[in-house]
């Protein structure tokens, strides 16, 4: 049989070739020491959640204090994480404004943004200090005082608050058409 | 201060290019603080709005999908749909999206699709003498399935702020996403005859048998996610569970593709996404908690019903000024926005939140292909070379269909209900 026997429409090669992969160098370049407790508390919360669907399936009883605690780390990775996500300034925001402005204009409202976030983060590690000594309770699984949570909670505040500065510090010593062209380059880099 | 000053604050925040996290938080805290509240409230609410069972699918179902791009998985499912309709006519722009299916009931993300499926799709239509056009726009539709078709992390966040069962709003999203399929190759095959395609040879079934051996432990993946919730055997929560399970398996075992390394890339991957998701839902939380205790949602009701009470023009409404936010926010941020003031208004006209929570979704999925902030036009701008702008105009045909299907499942709801109700009874 021909290869034209559908009618019209040109046919392609022979055969549809099988693609295969190139496998590309994996970059871990860009992984800190900071980074770490975050990872630990991941995979924790990993292994915990696996542990709680293991009993559920396998054993048929379901460990009771795995849900609690999960969704405790579950805020930590959230909290903490988000340290990680400042570091390397990949918080989701909205950056199409700064196609229509000049890049001077850019600069100064890139600088007034980044000294937004660091006035909210560091009220944000102030006022869980607080939060964290007024909460007497304990949690309910375990006997892990729940004020724990906004301990780290406000700790990763401080730490977001730090990271925070320097790209302030970094953004106004950058000449404005290097803060618009890093402000294109995390539109693309989602 | 009042509401309307809160949302001017929010937009005037998000506008400048604070994160979204930080607008959010930061608008509430202003209100709380001059509304004479204490300021430890902000904060209890932020920690607590992330204090959800559900919302730990999301780093398992973000971590699955990265393990599936990273085990060369992506390849062989395009293979596989390529052995299966490459033989239409315009055979790679059906693969293109029947590819987009099976990818969608792996991942939850439309720009993961975009960027690990669109870049070989790209790529092997430009190498078969398709137009660029072309490829970019079908690539860059046929990627908003995904998020429609379970597992979504869009419908994890909606089914959290809005107190939905999760397990319906994906069982909800399987008929809806293959009609948006079925619309896209209708397309297809129309520019195809027009513009006289190529195509792969006939189907022989050898060939579709040995991409079907080389696909069936990848193509397991959707079986066991899409099987395991639409059936109810599992909750989202442990579908996101075993699809991590499955695919480390594949990765470590079967494949060997994954090492130490990439385990530590893909781990970092994962917690930063999940992160700043979490950082807007956690900062969302108090900033619907005083939309809720000003009772906004009421007063827009009102609003609209004052206006009109016919329930196809509110609905019309509601979906272009949905389509109007979509293409100016990100989705997950306008989800958590946008819930507590349209959902009862939605309630209240009679529509269900199962119903409503697909038709919102695919509503701002349409926003990733639009500009000025078109997610999925970014990131296919970057991996196929093409300018922002040429993405734009080469996507903007392909919103027809799934306009079309937007409007079908607005005043059908049997699409999104029939099978939810079926399973949850």
């Amino acid at each position: 049989m021909t290869e034209n026997h559908h009618g019209k429409g040109r046919p392609a090669k022979a055969a549809p070739s099988f693609l295969s992969l190139e496998e590309a160098e994996v970059d871990i370049s860009d992984i800190r020491w900071v980074d770490v407790p975050v990872l630990l508390i991941f995979w924790v919360l990993m292994a915990v959640v696996f542990l709680q669907f293991f009993t559920r399936y396998v054993l048929n009883d379901s460990l009771g204090w795995t849900e609690e605690i999960a969704r405790f780390l579950l805020i930590l990775v959230g909290f903490i994480g988000a340290i990680t996500a400042t570091r390397k300034g990949s918080h989701i925001f909205l950056e199409f404004f700064y196609r229509f402005i000049p890049a001077k204009f850019g600069k100064l409202l890139a600088v007034f943004a980044e000294a937004i976030t660091l006035t909210f983060y560091s009220i944000g590690a102030w006022v869980t200090v607080e939060l964290a000594q007024k909460t007497k309770q304990s949690m309910i699984s375990i006997d892990v005082p729940k004020s724990l949570i906004y301990w780290a909670v406000a700790v990763s505040f401080s730490a977001m608050a730090l990271y925070s500065l320097t790209w302030l510090i970094r953004k106004i010593r950058q000449d404005s058409s290097q803060v618009v062209a890093e402000l294109e380059e995390h539109a693309i880099s989602e | 201060m009042s509401i309307l000053l809160l949302f001017a604050l929010l937009f005037g925040l998000l506008v400048i290019g604070v994160p979204v996290a930080v607008s959010l938080g930061l608008s509430s805290l202003v209100f709380i603080v001059t509304n004479g509240m204490p300021s430890l409230i902000v904060l209890h609410n932020m920690v607590n709005g992330v204090n959800s069972f559900p919302l730990i699918a999301i780093p398992f179902f973000i971590l699955a999908g990265h393990l599936m791009n990273t085990a060369g998985i992506t390849t062989k499912i395009f293979n596989f749909a390529r052995a299966m309709v490459g033989w239409m006519h315009g055979g790679l722009g059906h693969v293109n999206v029947g590819a987009s299916v099976v990818f969608a009931g792996m991942s939850g993300a439309a720009v993961a699709d975009a960027g690990g499926l669109g870049n070989i799709e790209i790529k092997a239509m430009r190498d078969a003498g398709y137009d660029t056009d072309f490829s970019v726009g079908i690539t860059a539709a046929s990627s908003t399935i995904g998020p429609i078709i379970p597992p979504s992390l869009p419908l994890v966040i909606y089914g959290v702020v809005s107190d939905t069962s999760i397990g319906q709003l994906f069982a909800a999203g399987l008929i809806p996403g293959l009609l948006m399929a079925f619309s896209l190759m209708i397309m297809v095959g129309w520019y195809a005859k027009r513009r006289n395609y190529p195509r792969d040879d006939r189907f022989r079934f050898s060939i579709f048998w040995r991409a079907l051996i080389d696909a069936t432990l990848p193509l397991m993946t959707p079986i066991i996610i899409v099987g395991g919730i639409v059936t109810g055997i599992f909750t989202p929560t442990e579908a996101a569970v075993a699809a991590v399970a499955y695919s480390m398996f594949l990765g470590l075992v079967v494949y060997r593709t994954l090492n130490w390394k990439s385990m530590l890339r893909v781990s970092m991957d994962t917690i930063e996404m999940t992160a700043s998701i979490l950082m807007i839902v956690a900062a969302s939380a108090i900033f619907g908690w005083i939309l809720t205790a000003n009772q906004v949602a009421n007063e827009f009701a009102g609003l609209l019903l004052g206006f009109t009470e016919n329930k196809i023009a509110i609905l019309l409404i509601i979906t272009l000024l949905v389509l109007v936010i979509g293409c100016f926010m990100e989705t997950i941020a306008a989800i958590t926005i946008l819930v507590p003031v349209l959902l009862p208004v939605a309630v209240q006209i009679g529509i269900d939140p199962v119903h409503f929570g697909i038709i919102l979704i695919l509503n701002l999925m349409l926003g990733l292909l639009t500009p000025p902030v078109g997610m999925v036009l970014f990131v296919l701008s970057k991996v196929s070379d093409v300018p922002f702008e040429r993405c734009v105009v080469a996507t903007a045909p392909f919103l027809i269909p799934l306009v079309a299907v937007l409007l079908l499942l607005t005043f059908v709801p049997a699409f999104s209900m029939w099978l939810p109700t079926l399973v949850y009874r």
